[in-house]
């Protein structure tokens, strides 16, 4: 709910900007940088979008969350954006093939790991992956592996341990990561694994174990500009913000590695 | 090919039309041609899964239906019957998503009814149970049956609100709208037209047999009608 | 003996009757909305009065809002304006319907009755298939089969055409004699009321304004004034 909310803020807040883009004709004339970013980094970026307005004065961001490859297609179709912050490596490669991002500003600017989850109401919770197997719970709540990128990488770490056939039929698949945060706030899921983004979003659930990078692929988010772009020098330059030193202490704030 | 989906929908959607069938007539039947206080409330009540978004019905069931809902944790304390996440919350999806549409039908076909006619068979001296059974039902049944095959379909159909309650659980909880769905995103276009074949001569079905058995069996309505 | 005393709040006046009757056919006669046939109603139960006591014989129909009579128990047999036959059911299904006994006596009484009303040749056929004065016939014997202490008949024939009226009339007549229980009739047809009725309640806004004896039966207090 607290993520919806955000959600729906943001959209007001982006509306605003373009309302008052026709009048700024007659003053001054402040140039759009459009964001075209993965749903899990909608509370990273609001905050550096502020960050970077301030030192800015001439520039304005919008910003447009939605899933990676929805976006990609998006911009496949000629929509506005000036960067494509993807959560998945296929969407950025996609979109290059295609010359639609400029290739040599693609920078990989952040990881996400993979948490198992648990609501308060569990007794006395597993404290890591491997305890999954013999632990007893009713259901396990994940992204659906063909459909949720971090159900795919669920489902890797689980055939990893082993774990993925045995628990087959208490694997709850959500259709996104918010129902699967649903599942475990509400204590209908016993366990959860998602993004540790997804679960610092969350303050119904807690963090008991972080599954090791060595039994999933790495879970990269590359970043670009898109080759339409009007402003190609501010996008460049959010970009680096992004990937620097202050970006990745305020990625670090919302979960991200 | 799995065929779990099909048989899965199937039960779900004949056991929960077959409770919205029953729940729905009763109340239809007890709140025809009454006015009492609350009763536009009550009405705005069933109607409203028809109107609000999937999703937020399938919230609404969580919190009533959930381990720790309000009904859930109740079942589960006492009969150990657990809801979410099984083939049941498909049922109470279908159920409350189904039930306005049977209550609407139902309640146009004892509305329009000439009340006369129940009258004439009160003053023959018919229980109130036999004139139900005897007269209203069976001069209601077009109507009660036009809003049977509407609530089958839509259980049929539903997905937001069971995808919520009943989770996705593979050979388990898929039904075929379910199939439908993560077929498309992920993807698997052969499945999904499959699965579009087989939901699509369904409903086309039962919609069909509908207008062929109301054409040849409402004549005799209409027959009445004219004549009058 | 029938007794009724009752008042009732309408819409646009209040219903006020006292009237008490006997094996006789009673005519309510009126313009159309002077209360006649919510007073068939009050009697058979379709409709409560506000204060006021029926009764039909010892049999407390109504005395007061909470000691009332229901439909079933009452055994008022009522013949509806537009008849409200079962139109899903045959003719014989239909007569059958109300029938509390089915023994040899009356088996043989019921086939007299159709046999008076001409339409034992219509038992298989359903309402919709036969003719205004035949769904009549078979209201009205359905309405007997059902042995009623009392039957009221609402606008019986004002659906039918000249020629059929005046068969129905006399059958009226006639089906009264064999039956000797109370008949109460609503119509605005003054012709109608005189020729039906031993007694006429004249009825306007909710009240009996006039009682006359029918001039067609030979009473000492018989009046010929119109």
């Amino acid at each position: 709910m607290k993520k919806f909310i955000k959600t729906m803020l943001l959209l007001a807040i982006a509306a605003i900007p373009l309302g008052c883009a026709n009048k700024g004709e007659e003053g001054m004339k402040k140039k759009e940088i459009a964001i075209s970013a993965a749903a899990s980094l909608t509370d990273a970026l609001t905050e550096l979008k502020n960050v970077y307005e301030d030192e800015h004065d001439d520039v304005f961001i919008t910003l447009n969350f939605g899933s990676s490859r929805k976006l990609a297609t998006q911009i496949e179709q000629g929509a506005t954006a000036d960067i494509f912050l993807s959560a998945s490596l296929d969407d950025m490669e996609r979109l290059k093939e295609q010359g639609l991002i400029n290739e040599s500003t693609i920078v990989d600017f952040t990881e996400n790991s993979l948490v198992l989850i648990t609501n308060n109401v569990v007794q006395i919770p597993v404290s890591s992956y491997e305890q999954l197997g013999s632990a007893k719970s009713d259901h396990i709540s994940m992204g659906e592996p063909d459909t949720v990128p971090s159900g795919r990488y669920a489902k890797e770490v689980l055939e990893h341990l082993q774990l993925w056939t045995p628990l087959q039929d208490k694997l709850v698949m959500g259709s996104d990561v918010r129902q699967v945060l649903t599942h475990v706030e509400m204590g209908n899921a016993d366990y959860g694994i998602v993004y540790a983004s997804d679960a610092w979003s969350s303050d119904k659930v807690t963090v008991v174990a972080v599954a090791d990078s060595s039994w999933h692929s790495n879970i990269i988010y590359p970043g670009a500009v898109v080759s339409d772009s009007n402003y190609p020098a501010e996008a460049q330059d959010f970009l680096d913000l992004l990937s620097g030193k202050k970006g990745s202490a305020v990625l670090q704030k919302y979960g991200f590695k | 090919m799995d065929y779990s989906p099909l048989m899965l929908s199937l039960k779900v959607a004949a056991i929960s039309t077959t409770v919205v069938f029953i729940s729905g007539v009763f109340f239809a039947r007890a709140f025809a041609r009454k006015q009492f206080f609350g009763k536009s409330v009550i009405e705005a009540i069933f109607i409203l899964p028809l109107v609000l978004p999937p999703t937020v019905v399938g919230f609404a069931l969580l919190l009533l239906f959930g381990k720790h809902g309000w009904i859930g944790k109740w079942l589960l304390e006492w009969f150990d019957v657990q809801i979410v996440f099984t083939w049941l919350g498909a049922v109470i999806a279908s159920i409350v998503v189904s039930f306005p549409l049977m209550y609407q039908s139902a309640a146009a076909a004892f509305n329009s009814m000439d009340d006369r006619i129940e009258n004439a068979a009160r003053t023959l001296g018919a229980s109130e149970w036999r004139v139900f059974r005897t007269i209203s039902f069976p001069l209601a049944w077009p109507g009660l049956l036009a809003g049977l095959v509407l609530s089958f379909a839509r259980g049929l159909g539903e997905f937001g609100a069971t995808l919520m309650i009943a989770g996705y659980i593979p050979g388990k909880t898929d039904t075929i709208p379910m199939s439908i769905y993560f077929a498309v995103e992920s993807g698997q276009m052969e499945k999904a037209v499959f699965w579009v074949v087989i939901i699509v001569a369904l409903g086309f079905s039962t919609i069909l047999w509908l207008n062929w058995w109301s054409r040849r069996n409402m004549l005799r309505y209409a027959n009445e009608n004219r004549s009058r | 003996m029938l007794e009724v005393d009752i008042k009732k709040r309408l819409s646009h006046y209040n219903l006020e009757v006292d009237f008490s009757m006997g094996d006789e056919i009673l005519v309510l006669f009126g313009p159309s909305g002077s209360g006649k046939t919510t007073i068939l109603h009050t009697i058979v139960g379709l409709t409560k009065p506000d204060e006021g006591t029926i009764k039909l014989g010892d049999k407390a129909f109504y005395s007061g809002k909470k000691d009332s009579m229901s439909v079933q128990a009452r055994n008022v047999g009522m013949l509806f304006q537009d008849y409200a036959l079962f139109p899903h059911m045959t003719v014989e299904q239909n007569i059958q319907y109300g029938m509390k006994r089915k023994d040899e006596h009356r088996s043989f009484v019921i086939g007299q009755l159709l046999q008076v009303l001409g339409i034992h040749q219509l038992l298989v056929k359903y309402p919709h298939q036969i003719s205004g004065g035949e769904k009549q016939r078979v209201a009205l014997a359905r309405a007997l089969a059902s042995e009623p202490s009392i039957l009221l008949l609402d606008e019986p024939l004002s659906a039918l055409d000249k020629q059929t009226r005046i068969d129905c009339q006399n059958e009226l007549i006639r089906l009264h004699e064999m039956w000797k229980i109370p008949f109460i009739i609503v119509t605005h047809d003054r012709e109608e009321a005189e020729k039906l009725g031993d007694r006429i309640l004249f009825l306007d806004h909710g009240k009996i304004i006039d009682e006359r004896k029918s001039p067609y039966t030979d009473s000492p207090h018989s009046t010929y004034s119109y």
